[in-house]
């Protein structure tokens, strides 16, 4: 059983990370390895120099960018998402009506609302700004959020909260000692993907930087440029890009498991 | 029933998330809305004039390369939700079994949903090349002949399909994973008591017990199938022919290549509806499940 | 000896250039900075080339790098929004109908005649003549200076070519001589006959994998092009002077079929080739032909990327026999201008920065293996040093095939609207490559849909705007 359980686990590993073996062999490679027949999957000799070189085309620049728009944009959708999920879950806010209102945000296809966000942000100065993105990935984030965390809320029992009312706890002391201790898997898969989407979107990134801003999404579409493409640069940035959020995605694991305990004990 | 107190504060609770989102989204909506009724077409020199619902009935009744890309994305929406889902559960069941090298394996599982879409999608155009991608290497040694994938019109559309799956297979594995754990276990030993095993374990104690959170995942991820783009524009910007075009990536060239913003906002109300009642039927279905 | 010549040349080469700047006088502005946008990489890498001499002009240059596929939305929202944060944009110039006819660009005739015409003068009388009239000039003003000077071209492989074997086998197949193919329907034989099996031999070697005498653009995008070299060779033009499509004629059914006929020849996943997987199919030396724009010939020459160093030939695009002549027609997909936004702040300037690009920096940018620039004024081709080659043969056939192609460039469609008539043409060439349509039905669709564009964008306007166009379809000697 152990045997069958490890084996099939091993074989979605290696599935899944087959591609991105890939990309870390291309981030190695020389400009003559890419398109070769047979592939190649070991370069000669390790290529170093796409990282640095990748870097000082603006990755650099865009590292920073877009972990400060991500971090920021995950930070706000969970302070103003949790609350929300709490009071649709539990009280029924607005009834269904208000939580699809909040969903449908999340349906529209970005490419109609992006032209007119476009000349709203021009007007109030939020192209090519930090908070022009922070404030168009909240807007898709919190939706998401929303539905996740009141996913995870109305699940819980409500015996506890029942009990700590008797007790004379406030709603607000409930939400915040009781609520969101218990909701913590929620709360951390809503933090790493509220952060991911961030991280990576490239739709309204690429029309909302300039030369102040520029998010690593859109440095890394440009080394694909039209008369060369940066295969190893591209791939090398790529490999940079995963890092970040994959520190996150292990530090955070910790509070799901934690999840798991708080769940025991009740 | 609730006291005035506690509406009160449901509704400060609320009050800052649903504030942002009307206050950014509500006049970029409006316009759109707006714009769809008319023939507003940027270059054009025809006066902008209402033309109702002139924009709705050709795309519905006349544009078959609309018809075509809509049938298109609900078949990536259908087959990928189905593909993700059982593929996240299968995984999330085997990482909920074991007790060490969890966490290793679920963030080198995550990897893929890490990676932007932009530069899977370029991965792709090496991965997926016939001639030279390393996907047909292995196939070829193998002895499989590999298919043309992107070059095909069989094929391009899957392999959309399968980057997409192999990208956001990690995130519901993950939301199962974590509905896996927050099962109270009195309730799943109780069931191991009166004897529920295997099969009538899963359908009777596991689903209704991750339903919810599992659902919301579910829902989630359609969604967001539904807006497929990214991926179709680098790895096959539609084609061959126009074999792997989705809705989003149809919007965007009216939107964007043609600058016709009526039409491109028709289009767009056109998939806000039908992805609601998509919504809307999904969640229908959870609750039944539930109650089974 | 041959070193020392090469040697000597590029002495010369550097006598000459340090001449020519210093001709060109620097002017002395007052510490101004231009914000400048284009698609990132190497297009803009002459900015920063030759940031020096910008400085020297009291001129700082900020960046915005937009993406290839991308350029045109990002230009375009911007001056939708009418925002005004560029000085000068550098984009494909099938978009200057769209773009000056709209209003978003300032022309540029009063700067070009400034004085010191050293300083000003940015010689647009020595620009290959479709470049100048169709891709720089709208509503006969200027309004854009030429960049770079994208062409279509053809390489094949030269050491197959000149095997005797494979020349004895062709003559007898074939009953002719096998030379690089001057019209399509040889293009289709030769492609034929040089697709080999696994197994066969190929000038005397044994094949361990398929081999394909042909590529063609098979990707979404740009295989209209590929079409277009059919086309327009055979006379075609993209409507008549009413407006009517004229992309559905026998003729260009004929060329579209002979499209779809060649990819027999041409590796079996070649409908997912774009400009990159083209490039290496032939720099792999997979394929004997392709015709590709006219920056792979360089990059032939670059032992890097390419095993066919030294074993290129270059030639012209192949053309379409009428009336018993072959006339050739090269199309010019995408290409780059510099233009000065109507709402930049500091035109004069941006202007100049254009200028010294386009003309007194144009001779090493366009030789350069840093840039993506390819060659566009006559004075481009006479002084070849610059360019990197294994041997002096090749960089001579390669600039006489490149300004051979560039002398019948027949420029992509350039009137507002183009990006929609391109894309319906576009998939109609895609569907019939795919087998989806036949080539009739997939033309006639696409003039139908040709027809509805020019409803939707006002017909009157747009004829208005076509017959200007057929004026400088006239002055670049492109129809009688």
């Amino acid at each position: 059983m152990d045997v069958l359980k490890w084996g099939s686990l091993m074989a979605f590993v290696v599935l899944f990370l087959f591609p991105f073996f890939w990309i870390v062999a291309s981030s190695l490679k020389s400009r003559g390895e890419f398109f070769t027949r047979p592939p190649v999957w070991f370069p000669a000799h390790l290529d170093w120099s796409n990282y640095p070189d990748s870097l000082g085309r603006g990755a650099l620049k865009g590292l920073t960018d877009s972990f400060v728009i991500a971090f920021l944009s995950m930070v706000i959708s969970l302070l103003l998402g949790a609350p929300a999920a709490y009071a649709i879950a539990r009280f029924q806010v607005g009834r269904e009506n208000l939580a699809f209102w909040i969903l449908s945000i999340r349906m529209f296809p970005p490419i109609a609302t992006i032209l007119p966000l476009f000349v709203i942000f021009r007007f109030v100065g939020l192209v090519d700004s930090y908070t022009g993105l922070v404030l168009s990935y909240t807007v898709f984030n919190l939706p998401f959020a929303i539905w996740i965390l009141k996913g995870f809320i109305e699940d819980l029992p409500r015996e506890i909260e029942e009990a700590a009312k008797v007790d004379g706890a406030r709603p607000f002391q409930i939400f915040r000692m009781i609520v969101i201790p218990l909701a913590a898997p929620g709360l951390v898969v809503a933090a790493l993907f509220t952060f991911i989407f961030a991280w990576n979107d490239f739709a309204y990134a690429v029309i909302f930087s300039g030369s102040k801003v520029t998010p690593l999404p859109v440095v890394i579409a440009q080394f694909a440029g039209g008369h060369e493409i940066l295969w190893g640069q591209i791939s090398a940035a790529a490999i940079i890009a995963i890092l970040p959020a994959l520190v996150l995605a292990t530090f955070l694991q910790k509070y799901l498991t934690r999840g798991l305990t708080m769940g025991a004990v009740k | 029933m609730l006291g005035k107190q506690e509406k009160n504060f449901a509704r400060l609770m609320v009050l800052p998330a649903v504030g942002l989102l009307f206050l950014v989204t509500i006049a970029p909506l409006l316009f759109s809305l707006g714009v769809s009724f008319t023939n507003l077409q940027f270059g054009s020199p025809q006066p902008l004039r209402w033309n109702g619902l002139d924009n709705y009935l050709n795309l519905l009744t006349k544009d078959a390369r609309f018809l075509n890309a809509l049938w298109r994305t609900l078949l990536l929406v259908g087959a990928g939700v189905v593909a993700q889902t059982v593929l996240g559960y299968v995984i999330a069941s085997l990482l909920f079994r074991i007790s060490r090298g969890r966490t290793i394996l679920l963030s080198a599982i995550l990897i893929p949903s890490v990676i932007s879409q932009v530069v899977a999608g370029w991965q792709g155009r090496m991965i997926f090349n016939a001639s030279y991608g390393p996907l047909n290497d292995i196939l070829a040694r193998c002895g499989i002949k590999g298919p043309a994938w992107l070059a095909s019109q069989q094929t391009a559309l899957t392999s959309i399909f399968l980057t997409d799956t192999w990208q956001w297979t990690p995130f519901l594995a993950l939301i199962i994973l974590a509905a896996l754990q927050s099962q109270p276990q009195d309730i799943v030993e109780a069931a191991r008591l009166d004897g529920a095993h295997g099969w009538s374990m899963f359908r009777f104690v596991t689903v209704p017990l991750i339903l919810p959170v599992t659902g919301i995942g579910i829902l989630l991820r359609g969604v967001d199938l539904f807006k497929t783009f990214d991926l179709v524009f680098i790895l096959t910007q539609g084609g061959p022919g126009n074999s792997s075009e989705t809705l989003t990536f149809f919007t965007y060239v009216q939107g964007f290549k043609f600058f016709n913003p009526s039409y491109a906002s028709a289009m767009s109300f056109i998939q806000l509806i039908l992805v609601t009642i998509a919504a809307k039927t999904f969640l229908a279905f959870i609750r039944r499940q539930r109650s089974v | 000896m041959n070193k020392l010549f090469k040697n000597l040349n590029t002495l010369l080469g550097i006598g000459v250039l340090t001449l020519g700047s210093a001709l060109g006088e620097l002017p002395k502005f007052n510490h101004v900075t231009i914000t400048v946008v284009g698609d990132a990489g190497q297009n803009m890498e002459s900015l920063n080339k030759y940031a020096d001499d910008f400085t020297k002009a009291g001129i700082s240059i900020k960046q915005v790098g937009a993406t290839f596929t991308g350029l045109y939305d990002k230009l375009k929202t911007d001056f939708v929004a009418g925002s005004g944060d560029y000085d000068m944009v550098i984009f494909y110039p099938s978009y200057i109908g769209d773009f000056a006819g709209n209003g978003y660009l300032a022309p540029l005739d009063d700067l070009m005649k400034k004085t010191p015409a050293s300083v000003w003068d940015p010689k647009l009388d020595e620009v290959e003549p479709p470049y100048r009239e169709i891709y720089c000039k709208w509503n006969g003003k200027v309004y854009a200076l030429p960049y770079d000077g994208d062409v279509l071209e053809l390489y094949y492989r030269k050491d197959f070519f000149e095997n005797p074997q494979e020349k004895e086998a062709f003559k007898q197949k074939y009953n002719r001589e096998l030379t690089p193919p001057a019209s399509w329907k040889e293009w289709l034989q030769v492609a034929e006959f040089f697709t080999r099996k696994q197994g066969d031999t190929l000038a005397g070697q044994k094949l361990d994998h398929p081999y394909y005498g042909a590529g063609e653009y098979g990707a979404r995008g740009f295989s209209y092009g590929w079409f277009l070299c059919r086309f327009a060779s055979a006379g075609g033009i993209y409507f008549d002077e009413n407006m009517g499509p004229l992309i559905n004629t026998p003729a260009a059914v004929e060329g579209l079929q002979n499209m779809v006929d060649s990819l027999k020849s041409c590796p079996p996943d070649v409908l997912s080739y774009g400009y990159e997987e083209l490039k290496n199919a032939f720099l792999n030396g997979d394929i004997a032909m392709v015709v590709q724009w006219s920056d792979v010939g360089k990059k032939t020459a670059d032992p890097q990327l390419s095993k066919v160093v030294g074993k290129v030939g270059f030639a012209l695009v192949p053309g379409t026999e009428v009336n018993g002549k072959v006339q050739h027609r090269t199309p010019m997909p995408v290409g780059r201008v510099l233009a000065v936004p109507a709402s930049s702040k500091n035109k004069e300037v941006a202007y100049w920065v254009a200028k010294f690009l386009s003309l007194d920096k144009s001779p090493i940018t366009v030789a350069a293996n840093w840039s993506g620039q390819d060659p566009y004024r006559v004075s481009h081709f006479t002084d070849p040093s610059h360019y990197k080659f294994p041997d002096d043969v090749s960089r001579k056939e390669y600039l006489e095939a490149t300004e051979a192609n560039l002398k019948v460039g027949f420029p992509d469609l350039n009137i507002p609207g183009a990006a929609q008539y391109i894309d319906a043409l576009d998939l109609a060439v895609n569907k019939a490559l795919s087998g989806e349509a036949d080539a009739k039905s997939a033309l006639d669709a696409a003039a139908e849909d040709w027809k509805g564009i020019t409803e939707r964008l006002g017909a009157d306007n747009q004829k208005k705007f076509w017959k200007e166009a057929l004026t400088s379809y006239r002055a670049a000697g492109l129809l009688q």
